[in-house]
């Protein structure tokens, strides 16, 4: 294929065709058609719903519209969310994809730093595979803000915030992974040779402060009691992220290595399959601890109440299932590939339902028993609850679908011009 | 100016006439789930004697207030009189704000497409010079006394130095403004009030409020 150079790096020069027909663009067609659908419902829910309030009632006694939203208030499902469970699948997707795609990308700092051969030489597959995480993270979070009103996170910024520091947060975040990136494609070695050492510490800091602040989002809420009260919650973020990066890792590089680098692949897998087996200790260990100093409302409901069975299953799929078969991988040679990947799927499914419950787990215990004498009903027409729980509706789940589309059209793209998964010696 | 409100709630008979009130004066969203003040319902038995208890509830107004403090581009924000209040304009509905109160007190106006919560009628009376809420004016039962903390001969201090009351979830350190009095009969006190309750003297508040204020620069 015909390159051309900018800024040392070489460019394919992609026939358009190819570009926009290949296999992995055409899956993610398929997901982001999904999430449009998604997106369009939403959209139509958040800005075009019949709402009326009293005057609209009493100006327009006749109206088709108002007579909508009285049957909506009355009849409807209470609008796009419900004021006792405010945060939802988009949050809790959000932070599957953010987490786990800084959690590679950190991975492989962290690798680098330690002068990991294997890592060094596929290090811009891997990072470029988590900044396209990243960006459906963010895809995700921007369909659950009401981004006409976003200039005044400029305009009249809180930096003392959680919310808030995300702006700033990846303003500086994805750039930096960017030029990390160039660093890994560019021929500039002496330059790369230079600031290299550099780079790699300023990246696990960075990498280290999103994650606090990650924590400090949620930790603000101090009604929120798993929230505040989930030990060391920076620390536990970045353990359960390495175990979601670790996983999706090692099926990444099963679909890009595996074929044709057999022997690069087998170096890798070893690698990551160490690096999920102590990742999955830890949070094993971390989960078997924390519940001790969680607040026993919350705890309560996670371990003994509606969530108990989602939290077993998470145990099972995150921790259980990966652990063995991985243990099983690395003691064994034969049929390991079969077992990583069923781990590595393990892993994805395991992790995001530790999300789901890490986010729908807050606002599990309803905040409605304000004079302790036990909870109250949340709305006149339904009875006093004692969780909170609303599945999340099939707009927000094809929302979420879309999100995945991001990520391989993201990749696939970076992947036609850049050439990222390509291993190169350094 | 330090705005708050005492509820007499062993007097609510649950008519509902404050949230139609509400609604009514301040343009709030239609829908049983779309209410900036609520009349709260648990049902008990205790010794096979079944009762009902009211709670007539809305923004604690918290001088200590967390959804202050997460709201990233300033919408919830304090006001004039210690009021806690939400610009719909700048509200990118991260719904920071319905997580970090301990009250369930904000929900979603899908009409502004942004946060809403009550303002104790601050731009639709209290401005204009009214002296009451409208939740309030409309009480037959008188539940409800608007006034102002830091004058010492306003209404609500002179109730508050003559009755008990408490607040609620106090453990979560918000310092709310709601104030409810601690009921006269002994066993309706018993019945509606948690056995961890703490219940204050305005003496035994007043301290509270200061070193909340002076948190806040207030």
């Amino acid at each position: 294929m015909k390159k051309f150079e900018l800024l040392g790096i070489e460019i394919n020069k992609v026939p358009l065709t190819q570009l926009l027909f290949n296999k992995t663009m055409l899956l993610a067609y398929v997901l982001l058609a999904i999430g449009v659908y998604g997106i369009y419902d939403v959209i139509v829910e958040r800005y075009f719903i019949d709402a009326a309030n009293a005057f609209d009632a009493g100006m327009h006694p006749g109206s088709v519209h108002v007579a909508e939203a009285m049957k909506e208030a009355i009849f409807g499902n209470g609008g796009e969310v419900k004021r006792e469970e405010p945060w939802t699948i988009y949050i809790a997707n959000y932070m599957y994809m953010i987490y786990s795609g800084s959690g590679i990308i950190f991975l492989v700092a962290l690798a680098e730093l330690f002068n990991v051969e294997i890592i060094k030489k596929t290090a811009a597959g891997f990072m470029t595979l988590g900044l396209a995480i990243v960006f459906g993270g963010l895809f995700t979070i921007a369909m659950d803000l009401n981004i006409l009103h976003m200039q005044w996170m400029f305009l009249t910024p809180n930096l003392g915030a959680g919310m808030w520091l995300m702006l700033p947060l990846y303003s500086v975040y994805i750039p930096f992974v960017i030029f990390e990136i160039y660093l890994l494609l560019t021929n500039k070695h002496d330059l790369v040779k230079k600031i290299a050492f550099g780079i790699l510490i300023l990246s696990v800091l960075i990498d280290i402060v999103e994650y606090y602040i990650q924590a400090k989002l949620f930790n603000m809420n101090t009604a929120r009691h798993l929230w505040t009260t989930y030990p060391n919650l920076t620390l536990y973020f970045i353990i359960s992220a390495f175990v979601a990066s670790s996983g999706i890792m090692i099926l990444y590089s099963m679909i890009t290595y595996k074929k044709n680098f057999p022997v690069e692949f087998k170096q890798l897998s070893g690698f990551l399959v160490k690096v999920a087996l102590v990742c999955i200790v830890l949070l094993a260990a971390y989960e078997a601890t924390a519940f001790l100093f969680i607040d026993k409302n919350w705890a309560n409901v996670i371990l003994f109440g509606r969530f108990k069975y989602d939290f077993y299953i998470y145990m099972f799929f995150a921790i259980a299932v990966p652990f063995l078969l991985l243990l099983l991988s690395y003691i064994k040679e034969n049929g390991s590939v079969f077992f990583m990947t069923v781990a590595s799927i393990s892993i994805m499914i395991g992790t995001y339902i530790g999300r789901l419950i890490f986010v729908y787990g807050g606002n599990a215990y309803p905040m409605s028993d304000r004079f302790g004498t036990g909870f109250e009903k949340y709305s006149e027409y339904s009875i006093a609850k004692s969780f909170i729980f609303t599945p999340p509706s099939i707009s927000e789940i094809f929302v979420i679908v879309g999100s995945v589309g991001v990520v391989f059209m993201v990749y696939a793209i970076l992947e036609n011009f850049l050439n990222v998964s390509k291993i190169r010696e350094h | 100016m330090n705005f708050a409100m005492a509820l007499d709630y062993q007097n609510c008979i649950n008519c509902k006439a404050c949230e139609v009130a509400c609604k009514e004066q301040n343009g709030v969203q239609l829908g049983a789930d779309k209410q900036r003040i609520w009349v709260g319902q648990t049902e008990k038995s205790i010794f096979g004697l079944p009762f009902v208890n009211y709670y007539p509830s809305q923004c604690n107004h918290c001088l200590d207030a967390p959804c202050v403090d997460v709201c990233p581009t300033g919408a919830s924000h304090f006001a004039e009189g210690g009021l806690v209040l939400v610009d719909q304009d700048k509200c990118i509905l991260c719904k920071g704000c319905m997580e970090a109160c301990p009250y369930d007190a904000r929900f979603v106006d899908d009409k502004a497409v942004a946060v809403d919560k009550c303002t104790f009628c601050y731009d639709t009376r209290i401005s204009k010079g009214e002296t009451t809420t409208a939740c309030q004016a409309t009480c037959p039962t008188k539940v409800r006394l608007f006034g102002d903390l830091d004058d010492e001969n306003s209404e609500i201090v002179a109730l508050l130095k003559k009755r008990k009351f408490f607040v609620l979830k106090e453990s979560e350190g918000t310092v709310p403004k709601l104030f409810y009095l601690f009921p006269e009969d002994e066993r309706f006190a018993i019945n509606s009030i948690g056995s961890d309750t703490t219940i204050y003297t305005w003496e035994n508040f007043k301290p509270i409020l200061e070193k909340a204020k002076a948190k806040r620069g207030m």
